[in-house]
C-alpha cells in the first residue's frame, strides 16, 4: 500500500534546529522523501552594514555571524585587510592568535557535544559539556574582559597581551579539560543509543563529497585529510605538531569520531604555542582608523572552524570603508544543498542528529 | 608548496591560451583570469573536468557603480594542487543577467538565488524558490550600493511615542501628555 505524502515543517522554532531556519521536508511516514532549507529568519544584512563601516569597525559585527564560532570570524577578516595592505604581524601576536583560535575551537566542540548527545535524547552530557565551556570562556574573560564576543584580533595582531597567571590558569584549565574528555568519551561514545543511531546515518558518499562542497569534519569523515590549517598554513600552525584526524564512512559516528580526536589536537596546540610563545609585540598598531585607507584589491582568506572552512572575500577600492565583504561559512553549503541531499530516505527523527553533525549554524547562510 | 609558482602558471597559461583569456598569478595557490561571461560556463567545465578543479569554495559579487557592471567571482579548488583559481566577469549594471550554471555545481544555485535577490540578477532557467532570504521585498536590490539603509530604516520604521530623545521615556510622556506615569520599579520593589 503506497502511504500518503505529507509535508513537514520543522523550524524556525524547533529545539532540533541548530538556529533560525526551517526545514521542509516531504515524508512519507517517517522517511524522508526531500527536503529544502528556508532562511530569512535571521537576515542581519551584515555584509551591507560592513560596507558602511571602516575597516576597524567592522569587527563588532564579525563576531556575531556565528555565536558557537566568534574568533575565526575576527582571524580570517584581519588577515583580509593585513594582506591587502602588507601589514607585518608580530610574532608574538601569531602566537597568541592560534592560541585564540584552539581556545575558540575548544569552546565550540563543548557545543558541540552538547547538541549531538542532546539531539540523540542523551542530556546528561551537555549539561557536563556546557558547564566545562564555562572554565574556557573564564579564559576568554580573563584574557579579552569578553566571553562570547572577544573582538580581540585585530589587523596588526592582536588587542592586548596576555594577562598575569593567563598561562598558568589555561594550562591548569586544559589538564582539567583533558581528564574530563574522558568521561564525555565513555558517556557518548561507548553509549549504545548513540552508536546505533549515528551509525550509518547521514552518509555523506565519499566520491561526492568534494564536489558537494563538503568542509571540516565532515569531510574529513569521509576519509579525506583536509584543513586549511595544513593545506594552506597561516600564523604558526606550520611551526606545531599536529595531526588531522580522519576516519572512514561519512556519517555522523564518522564526523564524531573525527571532533572527537581533534578536541584532544586542539589542547595539545594550546599547550605547544604557550611553550613556544616569544616574547615581543604583540600589536603593530594601525593607524588613525577614521583616516585609515587600504589599497584596492581583492583578496580571499580562510581559516578552520570547528565546522569547517570560514573564508572572506574582500575588495577594496581604496577608501577608508571596504567595497565588498563576503562571508563563506561551511553552513552555506552544509545547510542547504548537502542537506537536502543527505536527508533523502532518512528518518524525521534524525534530522535535528544530522543538522548538528554538519555543524550547520544559520546566520552563516543568511548573513 | 611550490616557490617557483609552476602550477599556478601552468593553469593560467592554459585557460590564457584556450580561452584568449586575460588573468595573473596574485600569489602562491591565488590565480584570476578575466573572462567574457558567456565563456564563464566553458572555463568553469574545462577546469573541474580536465585540471581537477572540483571544489567550488563560494561565488559573490561585486557592485561597481560607478562602471555600470557587476563584478561576478566564482572560486573554484583544486583538492590536489591546492590552488584557487578565481573566474571573474564582469556583466552590465543595466541589464544583469547571466547564464545558470548550477549545472556544473548545485551548490551554485544557491548562490544564483541569493544573487538574484540581492542584485536583481537574473539567470535564466534557475530553479528555486523566488525569495531565499527576503519576503515582500518591493525596494530596489538591497545589496546594490544605490540602496540607502537609512532612508529605507526612517521610511520603514518610526519611533514609538515618547522616545523622540534620550530621556527617560517616563519623564518625556509625562511632560506630553500631563497624565503621570505609575513608578512600577518602586510599587513593585521587594524592598
Amino acid at each position: 500500500m503506497r502511504e500518503k505524502e505529507t509535508t513537514l515543517y520543522i523550524g524556525p522554532q524547533h529545539p532540533g534546529i541548530t538556529g533560525n531556519m526551517m526545514v521542509k521536508l516531504k515524508v512519507t511516514g517517517d522517511t524522508i522523501i526531500s527536503s529544502s532549507t528556508h532562511v530569512g529568519y535571521l537576515h542581519r544584512a551584515f555584509e551591507k552594514l560592513i560596507e558602511q563601516r571602516n575597516w576597524l569597525q567592522s569587527f563588532t559585527i564579525l563576531c556575531r555571524f556565528c555565536v558557537p564560532e566568534p574568533d575565526p570570524m575576527e582571524l580570517t577578516y584581519a588577515r583580509a585587510v593585513e594582506e591587502l595592505e602588507g601589514r607585518e604581524v608580530p610574532e608574538r601576536a601569531k602566537y597568541i592568535r592560534v592560541m585564540v583560535m584552539e581556545l575558540a575551537r575548544l569552546q565550540s566542540f563543548m557545543l558541540w557535544y552538547a547538541g549531538q548527545s542532546g539531539s540523540a535524547g542523551l542530556y546528561t552530557l551537555g549539561q557536563w559539556s556546557v558547564g566545562d565551556r564555562n572554565y574556557v570562556l573564564d579564559l576568554f574573560e580573563m584574557l579579552t574582559g569578553g566571553r562570547v564576543y572577544h573582538m580581540y584580533i585585530w589587523p596588526g595582531g592582536v588587542r592586548r597581551d596576555l594577562p598575569e597567571g593567563f598561562k598558568e590558569k589555561t594550562l591548569k584549565t586544559m589538564d582539567y579539560l583533558e581528564k574530563r574528555l574522558d568521561q564525555y568519551n565513555q558517556m557518548l561514545f561507548d553509549n549504545t543509543i548513540f552508536q546505533k543511531r549515528a551509525q550509518g546515518v547521514g552518509v555523506i558518499p565519499k566520491d561526492k563529497a568534494i564536489e558537494w562542497g563538503v568542509v571540516g569534519a565532515p569531510l574529513r569523515g569521509c576519509g579525506i585529510k583536509s584543513d586549511v590549517r595544513i593545506d594552506e598554513p597561516y600564523e604558526v600552525y606550520d611551526k606545531l605538531d599536529f595531526i588531522v584526524p580522519t576516519a572512514e564512512g561519512g556519517d555522523i559516528w564518522a564526523r564524531a569520531l573525527v571532533r572527537k580526536e581533534e578536541i584532544r589536537q586542539s589542547i595539545s596546540i594550546i599547550r605547544q604555542v604557550l611553550d613556544k610563545m616569544p616574547e615581543g609585540e604583540y600589536y603593530n598598531r594601525v593607524p588613525n582608523p577614521m583616516k585609515w585607507t587600504i589599497p584596492a584589491g581583492q583578496v580571499y582568506t580562510r581559516t578552520e572552524s570547528v565546522r569547517g572552512e570560514i573564508g572572506f572575500y574582500v575588495a577594496s577600492d581604496g577608501s577608508d570603508k571596504p567595497r565588498r565583504v563576503h562571508v563563506k561559512g561551511a553552513a552555506y553549503t552544509h545547510g542547504v544543498t548537502v542537506l537536502d541531499k543527505v536527508l533523502k530516505g532518512q528518518n524525521i527523527a534524525d534530522v535535528s542528529f544530522i543538522l548538528n553533525s554538519l555543524g550547520v549554524c544559520p546566520p552563516e547562510i543568511e548573513r | 608548496m611550490s616557490n617557483d609558482l609552476v602550477l599556478e602558471n601552468e593553469i593560467l597559461n592554459l585557460i590564457k591560451s584556450a580561452f584568449n583569456a586575460e588573468g595573473n598569478v596574485i600569489k602562491s595557490r591565488r590565480v584570476e583570469v578575466f573572462v567574457k561571461k558567456d565563456q564563464v560556463s566553458s572555463v568553469l567545465l574545462f577546469a573541474k573536468e580536465q585540471r581537477g578543479y572540483i571544489h567550488l569554495s563560494h561565488s559573490t559579487c561585486i557592485d561597481w557603480i560607478e562602471e555600470g557592471e557587476f563584478e561576478l567571482i566564482y572560486s573554484i579548488l583544486s583538492p590536489k594542487d591546492k590552488i584557487m583559481l578565481y573566474v571573474k566577469t564582469r556583466i552590465d549594471r543595466d541589464n544583469p543577467v547571466m547564464e545558470n550554471l548550477d549545472g556544473i555545481w548545485h551548490q551554485l544555485n544557491t548562490y544564483e538565488r541569493e544573487m538574484r535577490e540581492m542584485y536583481g540578477i537574473e539567470f535564466p532557467g534557475l530553479i528555486g524558490d523566488k525569495e531565499f532570504c527576503l519576503e515582500d521585498w518591493d525596494e530596489i536590490p538591497p545589496m546594490r550600493r544605490d540602496f540607502d539603509t537609512v532612508e529605507f530604516a526612517r521610511k520603514t520604521f518610526y519611533q514609538r511615542p515618547g522616545r523622540e530623545d534620550a530621556k527617560d521615556v517616563r519623564k518625556t510622556l509625562t511632560e506630553q501628555s500631563g497624565e503621570k506615569i505609575p513608578d512600577f520599579a518602586t510599587k513593585y520593589s521587594r524592598e
